[in-house]
C-alpha cells in the first residue's frame, strides 16, 4: 500500500458547499499536505489558499500552476470545482479524468447522448431548445408517452425536476425550468423531457480506478416521490435489493461512467429499477463525477471509522483496492422545505436527538434566510442521521426523529 | 466488558463518527472513580465542541460514569502559563488574523485558554459560513501555532448552525 503521509493535495474548495469541512478533516486526518483553491477562502499569514474562479478555468489553472509548486494530486470537492481539477491535473500530467468527461458527467444532455450511443439502458428522451413552442413541446411529450420527466441539463438537487401528466403540465413544467435557468443566467440551454421511469430508486457511490468501479455504498431511496417534484429525503444503506440486482446495477453504472470516459476519482450514479411489466429493467437516471453530495457522506463510516472523503483523497494518491465494508446499517434524511418563505425556527431538535439511533442532525440554513421548496430551491434545511444493526431500525429513527422536527416558515 | 469497554462501545457508534468527521480521533485511556478519560487526537480540538454531547451519551449509555475528561495526545504538558498564551493568541488575532477575515464580515474571539488548548469563537461572517473550516483549520490554527508556541491545538466553540449572517451558505450546485 502506498505511505501517503505527507503528500502534497490541491483541494479545490468551492464557496458554496458543504463539504468543506469533510474534506479539510479527512486532509488533516491523512496527514496530508494541503493546498486549498477557492473562490471563496481567504489567505492568511501566508498559508497556500488560492484564489480561484470555476467559471474562467483557464486564468484559474494559470494562477495554481503559478503559485502552488507541485502537487501529488488534484480533488475537486464539489460539481463546479471538477473542470478546473481536470485541466489542472492533465496539465499536471496526474492521473485524472479528462475535462471532457467530467464535462459530460455535468451535462444530462450531454450525458443521455453519450448513453444512447453507448447502449447504456436509460429513460427514453428528447432534447429540445429552451425557446422550443409549445407544439413541440406537446408533440415530443405525447411521443414519449405521458406521464414524462422534464429537466433542466445541468443542475442538481432535482432542482427544476418536474413530472408532467398532460399537455398542459408539460409547457406549465418547461416555463417554470426556463425561468429557474433565467434566474441563474443559463437561459440559452435546452431542455430534457423523458420517459418517466416507475420503480425502486437507487444510488451507487464508488471510486473509479483506470476505469473500475470499486462500491463504496449503495443507498435505497425507500421514500423518492413519484412526482411531480423529486425531494430525495431519505436514503439508507445497505440496499434492500437483492445481490444479484446490485451486481447488475453496479454493473451499469460502472459501464455508464466508461461511456462518459470517466476512468477516475468519485461517481455518484442514480438508476431506477423498473418491475412493472414483469421483468427487470434498469434504467441510468443520471451519473455525477464526485461523491454523494450535501452532508450526506457522514451517514457513511467504514472500517476503523473512515470516512467517505478519506477514501476519495486515497483514491486522488493511487491507494485503490475495493472498498472497506460499512458495518450495520446507516441512513440519512435530507430536511425538505415545505413551503417559501422564512425560515424562523426549526422546534424540536433534542427530541428528534434523543430518537434511538439517530446520530447527528445538522441544520444548514441559516435561521432567517428566505427558503424554497422544489422545484425552486437549491438546497435542503438540514440533514438528520441514523446507524442501526438493521436497516429497519434505521428508518424508523429517522422517520420518528424527522416526525418530533416542527419547520416554521413564515 | 468493563468499564473502558462500555465506554468504547458507546462512543464508536454514535460520536466517532460526529468526530472523524471534523477530523479528529478520540479514544479511551481509563475509567476511575467515575470518570472516564478520553484522549483526543487528529486535528486538534475537533472533539471538544462535542463535550456536552458525548458526556451525556457516555452517562446514559454507562450508568457508572458521572464524568467525561478530555485530554489531548499523551497528556501533552504546559509550560507556558494560561495568562501568556492568551495575550499572545489574542495579539495575533487583533493583529493577523481579524483585520483579514473582517472583509468577509468575520471576527475571531479568544473565549479561553485550557491546558494549552484555545478556544475560538467566530462570529459575523464567519459564523455558519461554509468555509469556516477552511478558514480556521488552513488559516488560523497554523498561523497560531507558528505565533505562538506552547499552544497544544485549537478548538472552536462557535455554534456555526445559530449563524444568521454567514458569508457563504452551503448548498448544492
Amino acid at each position: 500500500m502506498t505511505d501517503i503521509m505527507g503528500k502534497r493535495v490541491l483541494l479545490l474548495v468551492p464557496a458554496i458547499t458543504y463539504r468543506a469541512t469533510d474534506f479539510v478533516g479527512a486532509a488533516q486526518r491523512l496527514r496530508l499536505d494541503v493546498v486549498i483553491g477557492s473562490d471563496g477562502a481567504l489567505p492568511l499569514g501566508g498559508q497556500p489558499v488560492v484564489r480561484v474562479d470555476p467559471d474562467d478555468p483557464g486564468a484559474s489553472a494559470q494562477r495554481l500552476m503559478s503559485t502552488i509548486g507541485p502537487v501529488d494530486a488534484v480533488v475537486g470537492v464539489d460539481s463546479q470545482m471538477l473542470p478546473l481539477a481536470a485541466r489542472l491535473a492533465t496539465e499536471l500530467g496526474l492521473a485524472h479524468n479528462s475535462v471532457a468527461s467530467v464535462e459530460a458527467a455535468a451535462d444530462k444532455s450531454l450525458q443521455r447522448q453519450a448513453w444512447a450511443r453507448h447502449g447504456i439502458s436509460q429513460p427514453a428522451f428528447r432534447l429540445l431548445a429552451a425557446n422550443a413552442d409549445d407544439e413541440t413541446f406537446v408533440g415530443s411529450a405525447r411521443a414519449l408517452g405521458f406521464p414524462c420527466m422534464v429537466k433542466p441539463v445541468s443542475l442538481s438537487a432535482s432542482r427544476g425536476v418536474i413530472r408532467a401528466d398532460d399537455d398542459a403540465k408539460v409547457l406549465a413544467a418547461a416555463q417554470v425550468i426556463r425561468e429557474i435557468l433565467a434566474e441563474i443566467g443559463r437561459s440559452d440551454e435546452p431542455i430534457l423531457i423523458e420517459e418517466f421511469v416507475p420503480g425502486w430508486e437507487l444510488s451507487i457511490d464508488g471510486l473509479l480506478t483506470d476505469g473500475a468501479l470499486s462500491v463504496t455504498a449503495i443507498f435505497d431511496k425507500p421514500d423518492m416521490p413519484d412526482g411531480p417534484t423529486f425531494e430525495e429525503t431519505m436514503l439508507v444503506t445497505p440496499s434492500r435489493l437483492a445481490a444479484p440486482t446490485l451486481a447488475r446495477a453496479c454493473r451499469l453504472a460502472e459501464r455508464a461512467a466508461t461511456a462518459l470516459g470517466l476512468q477516475y476519482g468519485p461517481i455518484h450514479a442514480e438508476l431506477r429499477i423498473d418491475m412493472s411489466a414483469g421483468e427487470e429493467r434498469m434504467a441510468m437516471l443520471e451519473l455525477a463525477a464526485r461523491s454523494i453530495g450535501g452532508l450526506c457522506s457522514r451517514a457513511l463510516r467504514f472500517a476503523e471509522g473512515v470516512s467517505l472523503e478519506t477514501l476519495i483523497l486515497e483514491n486522488s494518491l493511487g491507494r485503490s483496492g475495493s472498498s472497506p465494508g460499512i458495518s450495520g446499517a446507516a441512513g440519512v434524511l435530507m430536511l425538505p422545505v415545505e413551503r417559501a418563505g422564512i425560515l424562523q425556527r426549526i422546534d424540536g431538535q433534542a427530541d428528534a436527538l434523543a430518537v434511538p439511533g439517530i446520530t447527528g442532525l445538522s441544520i444548514t440554513i441559516p435561521l432567517g434566510q428566505a427558503v424554497r421548496p422544489l422545484p425552486w430551491g437549491d438546497r435542503y434545511l438540514g440533514f438528520l442521521f441514523a446507524a442501526g444493526r438493521e436497516i429497519d431500525d434505521v428508518e424508523a429513527a429517522l422517520r420518528d426523529a424527522y416526525r418530533k422536527l416542527r419547520t416554521v416558515i413564515a | 466488558m468493563d468499564l473502558a469497554d462500555k465506554v468504547a462501545a458507546a462512543l464508536q457508534t454514535s460520536v466517532l463518527p460526529s468526530v472523524i468527521a471534523r477530523g479528529g480521533e478520540i479514544r479511551v485511556l481509563g475509567v476511575e472513580n467515575g470518570t472516564a478519560t478520553l484522549e483526543i487526537g487528529g486535528s486538534p480540538g475537533a472533539s471538544l465542541p462535542l463535550l456536552g454531547r458525548i458526556e451525556q451519551l457516555v452517562c446514559n449509555a454507562v450508568p457508572e460514569i458521572a464524568r467525561v475528561r478530555l485530554v489531548g495526545p499523551s497528556g501533552e504538558a504546559q509550560e507556558t502559563r494560561s495568562a501568556d498564551l492568551a495575550d499572545r493568541v489574542r495579539d495575533v488575532l487583533d493583529r493577523e488574523i481579524n483585520p483579514v477575515i473582517a472583509a468577509h464580515r468575520g471576527r475571531a474571539t479568544l473565549v479561553e485558554i485550557d491546558d494549552g488548548w484555545v478556544r475560538l469563537r467566530l462570529d459575523g461572517g464567519c459564523q455558519g459560513c461554509s468555509l469556516a473550516e477552511v478558514t480556521l483549520r488552513q488559516g488560523i490554527e497554523p498561523l497560531l501555532r507558528e505565533r505562538v508556541p506552547g499552544m497544544v491545538g485549537l478548538t472552536d466553540l462557535t455554534d456555526h448552525q445559530a449563524g444568521r449572517d454567514p458569508y457563504y451558505s452551503p448548498a448544492k450546485r
